[in-house]
């Protein structure tokens, strides 16, 4: 009986052992992939955010929690953390109600809507680079095209990436006409999913448009919007390409969002300590967002 | 007895713990040790030969100009082909080296600015050109002044390439326009003067503006309008641009651009020029060959003169300059060395100035026919040759504190596009470079 039980927990044992190096040889590939390029740069990053280091000279002297409390009571820091809020929610708030409002006329059945549902997501899919090129020429208040829009209105065009009262708010604009596409494809497809019979029940007990769409289509898109929330906020505080371009950061420091910040100290200052820091409270201020975006506002998600 | 395996929660926990103490154990990038050279191709003409690598910050006008030259150098001689790369602007091309150096990829000479060369210095990546060229060659060759602003300790780090200073720009045919005398204003107070004339004059139906400031990089400049009010960025490693003197100029300026709306910041000053948007500018000798082209192409005279005065005179220099770093194999560096022998040679350097407009670094080349001639009939080319001798290095801590000139063109823009008053925009700066100071003096005293 004993070497009965033997033999069966032998081979438990050695099916389990076969699972387990099945499971390491499907997972070890993406997992290496996941460590190299995804985990290891954390991790190092955190180790160099402890240190102060010049990039070029071979010490890094340990310093460490030196720059983060240096950072901290930065006042220019605190106002990049400002600046980033401010074009954070300029960015996702204003693309989700444009995107949304997108979506909803190109529901409708209108006549050449798949050439505007193409036209409207291709921003999305244009190089940040040559948008930002591109709305250089725009906003250029002596060639621009804003001079004769603004002209019949009798003003005169703002130096929209010159002057640091418009830089800000220019680069919210661009960066909405760039994601807006986006955010109206994912609505748009949300939308096509909606059961019509709610629609018809409603209808029938008299809604309006304003009420189908505050009492039905909202709350059962909210799936989607908490979707596209949470990978905006993380996407829209990654900026950097069209701002680069665009603005640098400046002028003064009217467009610093925190990943400008980050490139500034790491690779102009060469201070990859302090640029260090910055990326990890970068990714703490994303860890907490999204948490919290995932703790309060899935509550109030409707998911059928 | 049976064998105990790892729980799933464990395999990941030691998965995960693994490279997190490797990590912290090794570094990203290695700081020692001698680097390859970056990739391209030698045309099957110069094959076997060393292959040279130069990382150029030069696009346009002055890039074409390096590239003859390195075609030449290919055609004279057997030994070494040298390839031209172009990696964008000084802090980008600054940039792309240190990330080259981490990941043990180094071009075997580098154009580097005046500013960041400093950088490479203190961290020790520079290789001394003395033990490549002959001090006594070296000193022979070069200007004094320019060579000189590349040698501590008694050894040369940085060569002399695209030296230039800041000159006056104006535009002759608007100044005709405006009925004020065809020169150079002397002082910055009849420059303002003459602005009252020349303002009122239109271009594209706007009023055609007395200056552009340049967004970036605009601490260059101002550092001369620093000087001639009296003040300075600096004195030695004492920040002292929130001084009365530097405040005062800082307000000169606020006040064209806020008050009399006759000066403005641009993304592109030089091309602001070309359209006749302002009618004076202060910028690089090293536009001068893309500035008279674009008065060419514009229909109008193009003239150059020192910068007015205030109080003093004040210039200073700046450009590029050649380094090699230290962990280039020796067989690259001294055939980099000889292309950069070829380049000093007086009929190079003097063809390198007159396409381009940069100053002739080596003296002998003024002698060269093609550059005498040019200097002889185009009195703008020699407008920066005049003003040399005048010039002074830049003030310290803008050159050696890392990121000063940005710390201080940031302040600058706030003043020029957010009306922030001239001491507080200063003082914000200083605190800054202060700052910076007491975090790098160690490094810098042991160094100079």
């Amino acid at each position: 009986m004993s070497a009965i039980d033997d033999a069966g927990r032998r081979l438990r044992a050695r099916r389990r052992r076969r699972d387990y190096l099945l499971f390491a040889a499907f997972a070890a590939p993406n997992f290496l992939f996941l460590l190299l390029f995804a985990y290891w740069p954390v991790v190092y990053n955190g180790y160099l955010s402890l240190t102060d280091w010049d990039m070029i000279s071979p010490a890094k002297d340990f310093v460490g929690l030196g720059n983060y409390t240096d950072l901290l009571t930065d006042p220019d820091f605190r106002a990049t953390l400002w600046t980033t809020v401010v074009f954070v929610v300029g960015i996702v708030a204003g693309g989700i109600v444009l995107g949304l409002a997108t979506a909803l006329l190109l529901n409708q059945k209108l006549r050449g809507r798949n050439v505007v549902r193409t036209l409207t997501f291709a921003p999305y899919v244009l190089s940040g680079a040559a948008v930002g090129t591109l709305w250089l020429f725009v906003f250029d208040p002596n060639y621009g095209l804003i001079r004769p829009l603004m002209a019949p209105l009798g003003l005169t065009a703002p130096a929209m990436m010159t002057d640091s009262k418009w830089a800000l708010t220019g680069l919210i604009v661009v960066y909405l006409w760039k994601n807006a596409g986006f955010v109206a494809v994912v609505y748009l497809a949300g939308l096509q999913g909606l059961p019509r019979e709610v629609y018809e029940a409603a209808a029938l007990d008299g809604a309006g448009p304003w009420t189908r769409l505050r009492r039905i289509t909202l709350p059962l898109l909210s799936p989607v919007t908490f979707f596209l929330l949470v990978t905006c906020t993380i996407s829209t505080f990654q900026a950097f390409d069209v701002l680069a371009v665009m603005t640098g950061g400046g002028p003064g420091t009217s467009t610093s969002i925190l990943s400008w910040f980050i490139y500034d100290q790491g690779f102009r200052a060469f201070d990859a300590g302090r640029a260090a820091a910055g990326a990890m409270i970068m990714f703490a201020v994303l860890l907490l967002i999204t948490a919290g975006q995932a703790r309060y506002l899935e509550r109030k998600v409707h998911y059928q | 007895m049976s064998q105990s395996l790892p729980s799933r929660r464990r395999f990941l926990a030691l998965a995960a713990g693994a490279p997190t103490a490797a990590a912290l154990l090794s570094a990203c990038g290695t700081t020692t040790g001698p680097v390859d050279q970056p990739g391209g191709s030698v045309p099957d003409r110069y094959a076997g030969r060393t292959r040279t690598v130069l990382w150029s910050t030069f696009a346009d006008v002055p890039g074409r100009a390096l590239q003859d030259l390195a075609d030449k150098f290919n055609r004279e001689q057997r030994d070494i082909y040298v390839e031209v790369q172009f990696q964008g602007t000084y802090d980008e091309c600054a940039q792309k080296a240190v990330v080259g150096l981490l990941a043990g990829q180094a071009p075997d000479l580098c154009v580097l600015s005046d500013v960041k060369w400093y950088r490479f210095y203190f961290g020790d990546a520079l290789e001394p050109w003395d033990d490549y060229i002959d001090p006594g060659e070296l000193r022979a060759t070069y200007n004094a002044r320019l060579l000189g602003e590349g040698r501590v300790k008694g050894h040369h780090w940085w060569l002399p390439l695209a030296r230039s200073t800041p000159l006056f720009y104006f535009n002759r045919t608007l100044f005709e326009k405006a009925g004020v005398p065809d020169r150079a204003p002397e002082t910055w107070g009849e420059m303002y003067g003459w602005a009252k004339e020349i303002t009122r004059l239109k271009t594209q139906g706007k009023p055609v503006a007395m200056e552009a400031y340049q967004k970036i990089d605009g601490d260059w400049q101002f550092q001369c309008t620093a000087w001639q009010w009296g003040g300075a960025y600096s004195n030695g490693l004492d920040v002292t641009i929130d001084h009365e003197a530097a405040v005062a100029a800082g307000e000169w300026q606020r006040k064209l651009v806020h008050k009399d709306r006759i000066a403005y910041m641009s993304t592109d000053p030089a091309g602001d020029m070309g359209n006749q948007l302002i009618a004076t500018l202060i910028t690089s000798t090293g536009g001068l060959k893309k500035i008279s082209e674009m008065a060419k192409a514009g229909g109008w005279e193009l003239g150059t003169g020192f910068l007015p005065r205030h109080k003093e005179f004040g210039v200073t220099t700046g450009g590029g300059g050649l380094g090699m770093f230290k962990r280039v194999p020796k067989e690259r560096k001294q055939a980099a060395a000889e292309f950069v022998r070829f380049l000093a040679r007086p009929e190079n350097a003097a063809q390198w100035t007159v396409q381009t407009g940069y100053m002739p670094v080596v003296p002998a080349a003024t002698k060269s026919p093609a550059l005498a001639k040019l200097l002889t009939e185009d009195p703008n080319f020699s407008t920066a040759v005049k003003q040399l001798p005048h010039t002074r290095k830049g003030d310290q801590v803008r050159m050696m504190v890392p990121n000063a000139n940005v710390q201080i063109y940031t302040g600058l823009q706030k003043i020029w596009t957010g009306n922030t008053p001239a001491h507080q925009a200063f003082s914000d700066v200083a605190t800054r470079l202060r700052k910076g100071v007491d975090r790098h003096r160690q490094s810098i005293e042991e160094h100079l």
